[in-house]
């Protein structure tokens, strides 16, 4: 997998010599890698991250073709979200590659980055501003013009049912509107890979449906997306590539019916992968007997 | 049951010395020993009071209302800083209000600050007790003493919790800040006024104890020095108003925490909606595209966020009004240096702000030259309302104290001071970046735990760059005063390229500082979040 990329486990602002996207050189066979996974929106390569000497991410590899619906599941505490985070360039890996649309994300983060629009799951926005105000500033940011920033944004505004949020700020929005004006924000550049961390996680169904048809749009469109959950059945209604995490590791990834095989549903197919098993009969049986 | 929340609060209270290990541990034992020879030093000051007993219990009386406001006020500037002692974390359990209330009594007296307190308050049994036989009704008003602040101060932060939980609520908790800094101007007015013969400060102390006596803190310090003169009616008096006011909290606690327990607060109430301005067209292309877009933004939440708009009031004052007030004679123009190297600290932390929301900028500001516009978007957030308040600021004082002469090195010293800290405030927001609590309780509640020092280092370090980059104009100062007049012209010449020159480096410094460490600074910020 050419040389690692390594970082420090030490305290990161304490350390002398900082990793940095400056101090990581351009390893033989960097391009030779770029031209091996030219058809996938999303390649990885031995991408590793460990926490106080506990892996949470383990050498994974995974493809993710252009133009697929791709999910990402797994249990809780699977290494999703620490995937998805060096993905995004939120995290610094401790080892491996990541290829998003063409472009080594650790090498070139200011190119790839342009090319990929992110909803992470449990991070704070600029709170004081309103959506439109933020939606304005971020694309502002990104070098876009300011008139193409306000027809873009008033139309995600529109199709996102985001209009009621008017002058209402973001520290103000319930957490439909939240994961909306976010995905409008990853949306605005036009980005070839949408990454979406638990994007419909305690959003209500209207939000939902609307978030998913956007989704669907996008990837008609000719866009990847690739998100995590842990709710099955909207994986399975939704996509068509899947990739099982569990302690660390991608345990099963290809298209939806493959990974599903015989079993009766993805949720069938994924209890058996992780290896989980139902609450056994006769346990628990003091539970509803009499209050503490 | 009150076993249970002692052993609550005092595993809390010894959980972060167990955490630690090594260096840590040595280090923060060291820091324990000498906050308690700190403490025992005041105690044994306060307990030499002892020797001049015409002072001690007018002075004691004075300290002792001032130590019941100190304990009202801290909860509502930083509530939040104990958990033990938030009623919202016990309402789900089948306790009984009065259990509870007795409960939280329990873990609010367990603690470093109470321990610190009950120290002081023992010098203070020491110095009312005279003679000595009338020590153990001393030592009995001190208890007495320590539980009425316990108790009060739960009293009115159960009573705000309901408030502070909403961020309507704690918006306007903001404002409290300011208003104890007013009301510190004010005291500071007082006791520094035009009447300066000396005695001021002990007739003014004498004064104010003759009717803080009437109060519950008063009468506790006054009661050993009445029962001692054998004046037992006022002595009866005094045990009756202790003891009324004590009971009148009491009560006031157990109200308050019977309704914060069944009703739930307003989380979403907006306390100021996105105005309808004009919308900025800047584009963050090149340095200063995107130090246009950058501080476009600031220049709206100095508006709209409290946390941001009362440091700017508060420094209006500091920088026009505390030199006017407290630097008595020429020179006072100089003393603005202190305002203005706060007002470049509103340069700081600048990744730390936002807490986690700092992600957003992790996905667009990619490359050295946005970095950098970045840094100097900030910057000049801070610079070009610090300028104005530094310069009319100075020229107030010019033109009131006749200080013409100065004005020159005045305006080099002081915008100097203001560019460097500045300076450093941005460079040591990407070299010792801090987690900003993102629940906003309280103005004051800047840091998180576990990065105290951080804090601590990073405030400390900004006066040190804003003095560093003065001082060659402070040296130039010096010479237009001994040497020659025309030295003040090379202070304000050398104040503004010293800091300037600082600017220019730390923009660079900063930028790159963040690109090498982004993933770093967002793991440290991000820690805000969760308080």
């Amino acid at each position: 997998m050419g040389n690692p990329i390594t970082n420090s486990n030490q305290d990161p602002l304490s350390a002398t010599n900082p990793p940095s996207n400056a101090a990581i050189p351009m390893y033989p066979g960097a391009s030779d890698l770029v031209r091996q996974v030219a058809g996938q929106a999303l390649a990885l390569r031995g991408l590793t991250k460990s926490f106080g000497g506990k892996p949470a991410v383990d050498h994974i590899d995974l493809d993710v073709p252009v133009g697929s619906f791709f999910g990402l599941v797994g249990p809780n505490g699977a290494g999703k979200t620490t995937t998805l985070s060096m993905v995004t360039g939120l995290l610094t890996p401790d080892e491996g590659r990541v290829i998003l649309a063409g472009v080594d994300v650790w090498t070139d983060p200011t190119a790839a980055k342009a090319r990929m629009g992110v909803l992470p799951d449990g991070l704070r926005l600029f709170e004081r501003l309103s959506g439109p105000e933020l939606l304005s500033y971020l694309g502002r940011l990104r070098g876009m013009p300011a008139d193409v920033v306000a027809a873009r944004s008033a139309e995600l505004i529109r199709v996102l049912d985001l209009d009621e949020a008017g002058n209402k700020l973001v520290a103000d929005y319930s957490t439909g509107m939240r994961k909306k004006v976010t995905l409008a924000a990853a949306l605005l550049h036009s980005p070839a890979v949408l990454l979406l961390d638990e994007p419909l996680e305690a959003v209500d169904p209207v939000s939902a449906r609307i978030i998913r048809n956007v989704l669907s749009r996008y990837t008609a469109g000719g866009g990847t997306v690739i998100f995590s959950s842990h709710v099955m059945a909207l994986v399975e209604g939704l996509c068509s590539h899947v990739a099982v995490m569990a302690g660390g590791r991608i345990i099963a990834a290809g298209e939806l019916a493959a990974v599903r095989g015989s079993a009766p549903s993805l949720d069938d197919a994924f209890m058996h992968l992780v290896g989980a098993a139902d609450v056994e009969e006769g346990g628990l049986s003091w539970l509803g007997s009499s209050p503490a | 049951m009150v076993g249970v929340f002692a052993s609550l609060k005092w595993r809390l209270v010894t959980s972060r010395l167990r955490a630690t290990k090594g260096a840590t541990r040595a280090w923060l034992i060291v820091l324990a020993v000498v906050l308690a020879i700190v403490v025992g030093f005041l105690a044994f000051g306060v307990g030499t009071l002892r020797l001049v007993p015409e002072y001690a219990t007018p002075i004691l009386i004075s300290l002792f209302a001032l130590q019941l406001v100190g304990w009202m006020l801290t909860p509502l500037l930083a509530f939040g800083v104990d958990e033990t002692v938030d009623p919202a974390r016990f309402a789900l359990l089948p306790i009984r209000p009065q259990t509870l209330q007795v409960g939280l009594l329990t873990t609010s007296v367990i603690g470093f600050f109470p321990l610190a307190n009950f120290v002081v308050l023992i010098g203070a049994a020491v110095a009312l007790g005279v003679p000595w036989s009338v020590f153990p009704v001393a030592l009995v008003c001190v208890v007495l003493q320590l539980l009425l602040c316990v108790v009060l101060s739960r009293a009115a932060s159960t009573s705000m919790s309901a408030l502070m939980s909403s961020r309507r609520g704690r918006d306007l908790g903001m404002a409290l800040g300011l208003v104890i800094f007013l009301a510190y101007m004010a005291f500071v007015t007082l006791i520094n006024g035009p009447n300066q013969n000396g005695g001021a400060l002990q007739s003014g102390v004498t004064g104010a104890a003759s009717v803080l006596q009437w109060t519950p803190p008063g009468a506790l310090a006054a009661l050993p020095g009445l029962v001692a003169v054998g004046d037992w009616g006022s002595a009866a008096l005094s045990a009756a108003i202790a003891l009324a006011g004590l009971a009148l909290a009491w009560w006031w606690w157990s109200v308050a925490l019977r309704r914060s327990l069944v009703t739930v607060p307003s989380t979403t109430a907006g306390s100021s909606p996105a105005g309808r301005g004009h919308a900025d067209t800047s584009i963050g292309v090149g340095v200063a595209g995107t130090a246009r877009v950058v501080a476009g933004r600031d220049r709206v939440l100095v508006w709209r966020d409290p946390m941001r708009r009362m440091p700017w009031l508060m420094l209006i004052v500091l920088t026009v009004a505390w030199p006017f007030l407290v630097v008595h004679g020429k020179g006072a123009v100089f003393a603005v240096a202190f305002g203005a190297v706060f007002c470049g600290a509103q340069a700081g932390n600048q990744y730390g702000v936002e807490g986690s929301g700092l992600w957003l900028h992790l996905q667009t500001i990619t490359d050295r030259v946005r970095a950098r516009g970045e840094v100097v978007g900030h910057a000049i957030t801070a610079l070009i309302p610090g300028t104005v308040v530094v310069l009319v600021a100075i020229a107030i004082l010019a033109v009131v104290r006749d200080d013409y002469d100065k004005f020159p090195a005045a305006i080099g010293v002081c915008l100097a001071a203001l560019m460097g800290s500045t300076a450093a405030a941005s460079y040591l927001s990407a070299r010792v970046p801090y987690a900003q609590p993102q629940s906003r309780k309280s103005l004051f509640a800047s840091s998180v735990p576990g990065q105290k020092g951080r804090t601590l280092i990073a405030s400390l370090g900004l006066i040190g760059g804003g003095v560093l980059v003065a001082l060659p104009a402070a040296v130039a100062t010096v010479l237009s005063m001994t040497v020659a007049p025309v030295w003040g012209w090379v202070a304000l010449v050398l104040g503004l390229v010293c800091g300037a020159l600082a600017l220019w480096i730390a923009a660079r410094m900063t930028a790159n500082r963040f690109l090498d460490q982004a993933t770093e600074i967002f793991a440290v910020v991000s820690a805000g979040d969760r308080v």
